[in-house]
């Protein structure tokens, strides 16, 4: 039975056509700048692979970051149900603050090709964080708010590890 | 508080914190049957505990008579299984054991990534009737808690309340004239928000992979399939007319293609994916910062 709707579902996407109902999910998308720390880039911060690019490096302060001024690209990794996926990211760091993020794909699998493909065209944002407190909304809906004997299993994990 | 002036009433049910948000305060007979409906579902569903009645499947083949309200979370995961290619199933129940979230909380996985056994070779779910042909641990987790969200609000309905916003830990219905507000969580820190919508008399869930996580990529969403977690998408929303349904599909947005699910299902949706892309239907439009 999995074979053969597995089939079904991706020639459903193959015959996707976009201009229905996926929409911009913000007023504007063109723009890959971003005020917040970049967090959804976890493992490709300056790292031993990281390359400065010439034309914007700036070796500035960096604050009290420690971290110079300048243009960094790192390429990040994870795990898809397709395998392993690349994604490239590119920080600009100035008095120890991300400026810019950009966010390059390297799809390698056919699969995702096709589905980081559908990002283009103004489909999709990057998303962008604003504190919480600054904003006046009654309830949040998200996952921070788990299962509580879950979150006492991490702490306990945490005090272990410390 | 949803509105200014209104009432909440704050509790803990299945094993998460609870608010009840009413124009007026609610009579102590009215938390009393709310209470009731909560330890109900849980006695019924949990698998965290040894006398639940899906905990006597996971100890022997056999039939449980669940409570009636069971025939639409077996029909709905029944239409999400087939819609996911057999990916989304009560019976991951297993395969999260094996990865360590299970009754001890060990968090350590027991061994390889384990995918969960086929639903027609060991499952049959006939209206309230659940019936396993071998020993098998469900997991309604991602239908569950939306489910009785719409319980609850059911309870107020029938008190004659029809104002009212139930919240179940970010996963919540609203009733009543005036839209909320919602801030929708940031997936990388809880402290931010990356959208608002708003919200008026619909129900609204979130799904994300990067909250119950205990290490090494392993998490609560998985692939049943292949018994390991998903990790493309990071943050799912879905807005519905009713929770039951909201829930279950923020889920099986990290396993099936959005596309797919609108042809079944009228709903709305939004999708973070592990580089910080989001991708949503029109519903959604215009909620996310810039």
């Amino acid at each position: 039975m999995t074979t053969p709707l597995r089939k079904g579902l991706l020639a459903g996407v193959a015959g996707l056509s976009l201009a229905g109902t996926v929409a911009a999910c913000a007023p504007t998308t063109q723009t890959p700048t971003v005020q917040t720390p970049a967090t959804q880039t976890p493992s490709s911060v300056p790292s031993a692979s990281t390359s400065t690019s010439g034309a914007s490096a700036d070796p500035g302060t960096g604050g009290a970051s420690g971290y110079k001024d300048g243009t960094y690209s790192a390429d990040g990794h994870y795990e898809s149900p397709n395998g392993t996926e690349t994604v490239g990211v590119q920080l600009t760091l100035a008095g120890g603050t991300v400026t810019a993020v950009e966010i390059t794909t390297h799809p390698t699998n056919p699969n995702t090709r096709k589905f980081q493909g559908e990002f283009k065209d103004g489909i999709a944002a990057q998303i962008v964080g604003k504190k919480l407190d600054e904003l006046n909304v009654s309830k949040v809906s998200g996952s921070s708010l788990t299962s509580g004997g879950f979150n006492e299993a991490v702490k306990s994990i945490k005090d272990q590890a410390k | 508080m949803p509105h200014p002036g209104w009432d909440t009433f704050a509790f803990d049910g299945i094993g998460t914190a609870w608010e009840i948000s009413t124009p007026a305060p609610l009579a102590p007979v009215v938390h009393a049957r709310l209470l009731q409906a909560v330890a109900d579902y849980d006695l019924s569903y949990s698998r965290f505990r040894p006398d639940s009645l899906i905990a006597e499947l996971a100890r022997a083949a056999g039939s449980v008579s669940l409570p009636e309200h069971a025939e639409r979370l077996g029909a709905l995961f029944g239409t999400l299984y087939r819609l996911s290619g057999g990916s989304m199933t009560p019976l991951v129940g297993g395969s999260l054991e094996q990865l360590g979230y299970g009754p001890d909380y060990a968090l350590v996985p027991r061994g390889p990534a384990r995918p969960a056994p086929r639903w027609e070779d060991v499952l049959r779910w006939d209206g309230n009737t659940v019936t396993c042909t071998e020993p098998a641990v469900l997991d309604v987790g991602a239908a569950g808690k939306g489910q009785l969200v719409d319980l609850l609000a059911e309870i107020l309905r029938t008190e004659g309340i029809a104002q009212y916003l139930v919240d179940g830990s970010g996963d919540m219905l609203h009733a009543g004239p005036a839209p909320l507000r919602v801030g929708l969580e940031h997936p990388y820190d809880p402290e931010q928000a990356i959208g608002v919508v708003q919200l008026g008399n619909r129900a609204l869930c979130a799904s994300a992979s990067n909250r119950r996580a205990w290490g090494d990529g392993l998490h609560h969403v998985l692939d049943a399939t292949t018994g390991r977690p998903v990790d493309t998408v990071v943050a799912t929303w879905a807005m519905a007319a009713d929770t039951l349904e909201a829930d279950a599909l923020a889920t099986a947005l990290f396993l099936v293609e959005p596309r797919l699910l609108e042809e079944e299902f009228d709903f709305d949706w939004l999708m973070v994916f592990s580089d910080g892309r989001a991708r949503c239907s029109q519903g959604f439009e215009g909620t996310l910062f810039t």
